[in-house]
């Protein structure tokens, strides 16, 4: 049974990744199951409208029900929906993108993104993961990660996406060592050529012990963003002074949950 | 064969010859990069590339690559997103490396695009398959360098290059992006064609007719 779910799940993120429509043979070659296995799983997935098939061509694809189910996680998720208010705000106050991030083992996971407040056109990255060490997102919340939990991330993989990503561990150390110390993590096109990022971490009632549950920050061309590389001081105070609002609202919430 | 040099005006010419291409594929650009990146490719390039082409007609002298060098800055303060620094940095590099010379030959031009896609991969850290500009520039370039290995005139050597570059940007149809903001979008660059490897095609395609043209210099 439990070994059908994993098979099940598999084929899923097989039709989540790259070619995005599949047939059985192309599944059960993939995945190294028995073409009958794949279309039993299949059919079960598509009853329950995990899966599509398309009528012509006999393929499947993703069904619209994970849209929902990826909606719920998000109303679910608690950083999310507390920072809603908090991400407009700044993104009101800086005239930037605002993104929110959560630790997803060697990402970042976007949980929620403010457009820039101009006409531009802008891609949604809700649901985007990026590599942590090259977003300020996750740099802020590695900085305050416990020391076993670090050496995984450092010891995980570490592409390089721009000629600056900074890809060499102790030189990461070093950079989280200053973000500790200042409070907020800066990223400076180690992602993404012309861009940057100016992030903060975000606590819940345990505090800094345990490490940030995730992060919040302003994201843009980088000569919005840096003055030589360092962040412009009102836009880090911004950064700064919302992070610590969402913080007590996080930790707020705890302590009201048990009946305070 | 030819043998008169390449000079100011095949700067002229190729930078002219660009800024057409990228207003006749302007919307297609920005198409291609609505599914993967911010929707603005065309619309920056055209603009990076009228500004450019203007300031070429604000100066009358200079050589090559004093006039390389005022493309460059131009398209990196007129072109946002990454295409601005990366094409910028890199036509920048390219009038560095022609120096102060009036007229050059074939292979001081293939020099000066090594040069250039050497900053592209200092600045964007991308190989081939990564998805990218540099599908359709190395190829392009090792194209043109074969050419003229093989004792080729220029534009036989330009059309290879020309048709090396449109085969490059072809193959990035199915890749997926490993750089760039198409990168940590996953999957959603697949069965995309990268824009930015297109606007290089039509870089090269320019180049083609620049080199080919008749006029000396």
């Amino acid at each position: 049974m439990i070994q059908s779910v994993r098979r099940a799940a598999a084929i899923l993120r097989e039709l989540g990744s790259g070619q995005r429509r599949l047939g059985v043979t192309e599944l059960s070659e993939r995945l190294g199951l028995a073409k009958a296995t794949v279309y039993g799983l299949l059919r079960a997935l598509e009853a329950d409208e995990l899966v599509q098939r398309d009528a012509e061509t006999g393929k499947y694809r993703l069904g619209p029900i994970l849209l929902q189910l990826g909606n719920a996680f998000l109303d679910s998720h608690e950083l999310r929906a507390r920072s809603l208010l908090w991400a407009d705000s700044l993104a009101d106050r800086t005239e930037q993108a605002v993104r929110v991030g959560v630790p997803m083992g060697s990402n970042v996971l976007i949980v929620h993104h403010v457009f820039r407040p101009d006409a531009s056109v802008q891609i949604l990255e809700v649901g985007a993961a990026i590599p942590w060490h090259a977003c300020a997102l996750g740099k802020a919340t590695a900085a305050f990660q416990d020391d076993g939990e670090l050496e995984q991330m450092l010891g995980g993989p570490l592409p390089r996406l721009t000629g600056r990503t900074i890809v060499e561990p102790p030189e990461l150390k070093e950079a989280l060592k200053r973000i500790r110390h200042e409070g907020v993590a800066v990223e400076d096109q180690e992602a993404i050529i012309g861009e940057a990022e100016i992030a903060a971490p975000v606590f819940d009632h345990l505090g800094d012990a345990v490490g940030a549950v995730g992060a919040v920050g302003v994201v843009g061309p980088v000569e919005r963003l840096l003055v030589d590389g360092l962040a412009r001081p009102e836009l880090a105070a911004a950064v700064r002074e919302v992070a610590r609002g969402l913080s007590r609202d996080m930790a707020g919430g705890r302590v009201y949950a048990r009946g305070r | 064969m030819r043998t008169e040099g390449l000079g100011p005006r095949f700067v002229r010419r190729w930078i002219g010859a660009t800024a057409e291409g990228v207003r006749d594929q302007r919307d297609f650009l920005t198409q291609l990069d609505a599914a993967i990146g911010d929707a603005d490719h065309g619309v920056n390039m055209d603009r990076g590339f009228t500004a450019a082409v203007a300031k070429l007609e604000e100066t009358p002298e200079g050589m090559p690559g004093e006039l390389l060098e005022t493309v460059g800055s131009t398209l990196v303060l007129s072109v946002g997103g990454a295409a601005g620094p990366l094409y910028g940095s890199a036509l920048r590099q390219m009038g560095r490396a022609f120096g102060d010379v009036e007229i050059f030959n074939e292979e001081a031009l293939l020099a000066g695009l090594r040069e250039a896609l050497e900053e592209i991969h200092r600045l964007g850290a991308a190989t081939v398959g990564d998805k990218t500009i540099v599908d359709a520039f190395s190829p392009a370039i090792d194209a043109f360098a074969r050419g003229l290995r093989s004792g080729e005139a220029r534009e036989s050597a330009g059309a290879r290059a020309r048709t090396a570059a449109e085969e490059g940007m072809r193959s990035t149809l199915p890749m997926q992006a490993r750089k760039g903001r198409a990168s940590y979008l996953g999957a959603r660059s697949v069965g995309h064609q990268d824009p930015g490897a297109t606007s290089t095609a039509i870089l090269f395609a320019a180049l083609e007719r620049a080199i080919s043209h008749g006029e000396l210099g």
